[in-house]
């Protein structure tokens, strides 16, 4: 067995836009991600981070498969050996449910869309935490029963004490209280709401889970805490995560390595001191500009990315970023750059990246 | 200027200063009693200043501006001693405290001495009008303004909120702008009352960093082109650090400590300052462990006894705050502290 974990070669997602309806022809393609290769090793924390609308969550949820790739493949070496997701019969993708994991962000996601079946597939395997965790706990199903529900759902589990045992077990590791087992959903704080998804996420000791957005909406106390839970459960269990955040310090913090996505594509990746201190793209470079520091000596000087990011729907062509890119040149809106390796385990999509030098001091 | 944010102790020292609150406790009556999520707030702030209020969910910075608008529902009450007093454009003095429901004094100061804006532009904006319509509505009632000149306004203020092609965009809905450019469209729609104050509440909380760069960028050029006053609402003390001059710190109702923003967060004075400070995340540290504040914020209904932070403090004096309520403690050079162990006569109580 090799240390990766996950490995994604060249994924690619579709989705049908525009009316299907009478008088419109063919609908449109929108290709929301296209020929993204990344992988993941074992006991591993990825941060993925991009504006909005430059397909994040769309990397995560055909990762596990709870939407169709249209391109690619998804490789998970897994105890009982390899398999690709992307290609899986649902009887295979059944034997592995429970090892992939899901924690997602509410928002966006219609659950409905997934379909009834993959859904069903998928969620013991999968693990969701979502970012607003006051709308993504069952209202009516106690606070055990929800912990439980990977478990049971799976089949994992049928015996009761078992099942019991086991939730104690990981809801003692998240730190929540034993008696607050039996209560319901709405007598929590966020803090402790998001505890609930993380055991929930963790009850079926998972290999993989995917953190979509999970502390966006956590004052900063308590999105210091989740963290620190989050890192110390990775260090016991050994689950490797790929967390999704538009939020870049707290990506910084839980990260060994860091991917940036603009408009369906990966411009960079790479270990995370080298992507926040010596980042290599330009697009990189100016999401790092534009956070505020909490220290007035230190100056804000935001990187004027002209506009907004451009609709994949209309993706421009050659790089995607040369609308807004400082550097661009004619061959950038003319020919698309490779993505290549510009020093051990960093890669970067951009033409000119021999001559781009953005290197920071460390503090 | 000299200081924003005068002691409170001064009494009348502060007559040019624009906006004055002293004493606003506001309580609701609830199932469960009466609970009090602001406590005796005091603060103050000149023309032209931005002042931060940072502070985490249930901290009362939310309804410590709604009541300077008097925007609270009808269950919320005032304590007797509450004191908002706004200087308006006309150099008139008025206490909005007592102000009547549905006055024309009253409707006066909401919006056109005082503007809001909020994290969700929809809460702005009506999405059966168009965005031109709404402004010009605004420029109508408190600019006294008509027809195609108060459309010309309109057309100007959002081109100076950085909307391009503002002439076409008029006469859009809400729903046909990006997040981005529905904020800049409310930012625009607060200005073209120009207001004397605005009151940002988490603006640029739902925004991507550079749309958030550019926000911030825009409201701090705005200010200086117009003299407006600014209570700026956030969580991020990174944004704090760079649009505020002066920040005040809120816990479970109360300031806690407040002061110029530099020293605020260089030399935190309270042990909650400290504690929120160290608990965020650095982009140009990578640290193995992050800080975090032990305990869990109480319930406004279950106020600690004395000192409202002691539950968490690790720097609790024993005997002392639990059960005296720690006085403002004035640090000087316009800060001020609301602790135990800055209060220099703690040793003879």
């Amino acid at each position: 067995m090799t240390d990766t974990l996950i490995e994604v070669q060249n994924l690619e997602v579709t989705f049908e836009i525009g009316r299907r309806g009478l008088f419109s022809g063919a609908a449109k393609k929108l290709r929301a991600v296209d020929d993204v290769s990344f992988d993941i090793k074992h006991g591993e924390t990825v941060g993925l981070v991009g504006e909005s609308g430059s397909g994040k969550t769309t990397v995560g949820r055909a990762i596990l498969r709870a939407l169709e790739p249209s391109g690619g493949r998804v490789l998970y070496h897994g105890e009982t050996g390899d398999l690709d997701l992307a290609h899986a019969r649902k009887d295979e993708i059944a034997k592995v449910r429970g090892k992939l994991q899901m924690v997602f962000r509410e928002g966006g996601l219609d659950l409905a869309t997934l379909g009834g079946a993959a859904l069903r597939a998928f969620r013991p395997r999968m693990s969701l935490v979502f970012q607003d965790p006051y709308s993504s706990l069952n209202p009516r199903m106690t606070v055990r029963d929800i912990i439980a529900e990977p478990l049971v759902a799976a089949g994992l589990m049928t015996d009761r004490k078992q099942i019991d045992a086991r939730v104690r077990e990981i809801a003692a590791r998240c730190k929540l209280n034993l008696e607050h087992l039996r209560r319901f959903p709405h007598a929590f704080s966020g803090g402790q709401r998001q505890r609930i998804c993380i055991a929930r996420a963790l009850v079926a000791r998972p290999d993989f889970v995917v953190c979509d957005e999970s502390v966006s909406a956590l004052d900063v106390s308590i999105q210091a805490e989740i963290i620190n839970l989050l890192k110390d459960l990775q260090e016991e269990m050994g689950v490797s995560f790929l967390f999704i955040a538009h939020d870049l310090s707290v990506v910084a913090q839980i990260s060994h390595r860091v991917a940036v996505m603009y408009v369906g594509k990966f411009v960079e990746y790479a270990p995370t001191e080298a992507l926040f201190f010596n980042p290599r793209h330009p697009y990189t470079h100016a999401l790092l500009t534009a956070v505020p520091q909490a220290d007035p000596d230190i100056e804000f000087r935001p990187e004027r990315l002209e506009g907004e990011i451009p609709n994949p729907a209309a993706a421009p062509p050659g790089c995607r970023f040369h609308t807004r890119c400082r550097f661009a040149r004619p061959k950038c809106s003319a020919e698309e750059p490779q993505w290549r390796q510009v020093a051990p385990e960093h890669y970067v999509a951009c033409h000119f990246v021999d001559e781009m030098d953005f290197s920071r001091t460390i503090a | 200027m000299v200081c924003a944010m005068r002691p409170t102790h001064t009494g009348k020292a502060g007559d040019a200063m624009m906006l004055r609150v002293e004493n606003l406790s506001v309580s609701f009556r609830t199932d469960e009693g009466m609970i009090t999520p602001v406590e005796g707030v005091q603060f103050g702030l000149d023309a032209g200043r931005t002042l931060g209020i940072v502070g985490e969910s249930g901290s009362g910075k939310s309804v410590s501006t709604k009541a300077l608008m008097r925007l609270l529902p009808n269950s919320a009450r005032l304590s007797a001693n509450t004191r908002m007093t706004f200087v308006d454009k006309r150099g008139e003095t008025i206490e909005i405290e007592k102000l009547r429901p549905g006055s024309r004094a009253l409707r006066r100061l909401r919006g056109g001495e005082i503007g809001m804006i909020f994290q969700e532009p929809m809460a702005s904006f009506s999405p059966v009008y168009t965005i031109g319509n709404q402004i010009m509505e605004t420029i109508r009632l408190h600019r006294g303004l008509k027809g195609a000149k108060a459309r010309e306004l309109a057309v100007e203020t959002l081109s100076k909120v950085g909307i391009s092609n503002p002439s076409a965009r008029i006469d859009q809905y809400p729903h046909e702008l990006s997040g981005g450019m529905r904020q800049r469209c409310m930012i625009a729609l607060a200005l073209s009352a120009e207001p004397r104050l605005l009151i940002a509440d988490e603006p640029t909380t739902a925004l991507d960093v550079t749309i958030q760069a550019q926000v911030l960028d825009l409201m701090h050029d705005l200010q200086r082109e117009l003299g407006m006053a600014m209570i700026f609402i956030t969580h991020d003390l990174g944004v704090i650090a760079q649009i505020a001059q002066d920040v005040a710190v809120m816990y479970l109702g109360t300031i806690v400590e407040q002061g110029p923003v530099r020293d605020v967060l260089q030399t935190p004075a309270h042990p909650y300052t400290r504690d929120l400070i160290a608990a965020i995340p650095r982009l140009d540290r990578l640290e193995h462990r992050l800080h975090t504040v032990p305990g869990e914020i109480p319930s406004p209904s279950a106020r600690p006894t004395g000192c409202s932070f002691r539950t968490r403090c690790s720097d609790a004096i024993d005997g002392l705050c639990a059960t005296k309520t720690p006085p403002v403690t004035d640090l000087g050079g316009g800060r001020m502290v609301r602790c135990h162990r800055h209060y220099p006569e703690r040793t003879a109580t």
